[in-house]
């Protein structure tokens, strides 16, 4: 079974719920105005250390592919405009349009200051203690640049 | 962005937080959910009835990938969760699963009953198993009765099981 073969740890298919992310929304806005943006990201740091261990398992023996193969998957799922390339010293996820923020937007009419934390927090801490580091660059509003480079 | 499929494993790591904070956090954290849900189905549920919850839980089950019957008679409007995939990701999960993470289903949809004049008998029948019978009635009585055959009853904001 080659690798792109191989199952990811969560390999959700079938139909997909967007609206998922204005709960996401409501729950960013109830979570700050309540506890503040340290425990906002607390959470989102649990997230990236507690629930994706899998991914953070790769990423600590010093493969990158698992994330950007879990990156492709949902994405594409989500019907994102996207692209990834993966180069000799970098690989970047560009999002031009993304597709939770996007729903938000559609759903709630604003989109939490903070919703893109999620990206940046998460992708901070899947990376922490490994070879690697992850950028998150916010290019505007519903685009991005995730851009994984080993530490030097 | 974490994904829509991954959002029951963040609202898990929700739930353990604001557990932390203390029960009522919990029941203002439920009713701010059953706040957003208004906006996808307080119209239907108002305009149309059991008809607009039938709507409403047939395009859930179909987004969400659940197992599940639902429908409606006189007096009721039903559903029989088979295999939830809600606490089955929660469950299928790397962190720890928040005991209690069924509790927020009738969390954010009592709220919304009351509000509506429903009476609702949320059946959860095991917080470790993916299945619960959900039902709706008009009349208050009768729903006070059906919840004589429960297994596991859930409360909600607003109205605290023993």
């Amino acid at each position: 079974m080659s690798d792109e073969e191989t199952p990811m740890r969560y390999q959700e298919d079938g139909n997909v719920h967007m609206d998922f992310h204005g709960a996401v929304n409501t729950t960013i806005n109830f979570i700050v105005a309540r506890y503040g943006i340290e425990a906002l990201h607390e959470i989102f740091r649990r997230v990236g250390t507690d629930v994706y261990q899998d991914l953070r398992r790769h990423l600590n023996a010093g493969d990158s592919h698992e994330l950007v193969k879990h990156w492709r998957h949902f994405f594409t799922r989500e019907g994102a405009d996207y692209d990834i390339s993966v180069g000799d010293d970098e690989i970047v996820l560009t999002v031009r349009r993304c597709a939770a923020w996007f729903h938000v937007q559609k759903i709630h009419g604003t989109v939490s200051a903070q919703f893109c934390d999620q990206t940046s927090i998460v992708n901070t801490a899947l990376a922490e203690g490994t070879p690697f580091r992850i950028d998150t660059i916010i290019d505007g509003p519903g685009a991005c640049r995730q851009v994984i480079r080993r530490r030097s | 962005m974490i994904p829509s499929d991954h959002f029951t494993r963040f609202y898990n790591e929700v739930f353990k937080f604001i557990e932390q904070q203390g029960e009522r956090e919990l029941d203002d954290y439920f009713l701010e959910i059953s706040k957003n849900q208004e906006n996808h189905i307080l119209h239907l549920i108002r305009e149309k009835g059991f008809e607009g919850m039938l709507q409403y839980w047939s395009v859930i089950r179909d987004e969400e990938n659940c197992d599940l019957d639902l429908g409606y008679d006189e007096d009721k409007f039903e559903i029989k969760m088979h295999l939830c995939p809600s606490l089955t990701k929660a469950k299928d999960n790397d962190a720890e699963r928040w005991e209690r993470y069924c509790d927020h289903c009738a969390g954010w949809i009592g709220p919304i009953m009351d509000k509506t004049g429903y009476h609702l008998v949320y059946d959860v029948i095991d917080r470790d198993q993916p299945q619960c019978h959900m039902r709706v009635y008009k009349d208050e009585a009768k729903a006070r009765e059906a919840e004589m055959d429960v297994r596991l009853l859930m409360g909600w904001p607003g109205r605290k099981q023993s």
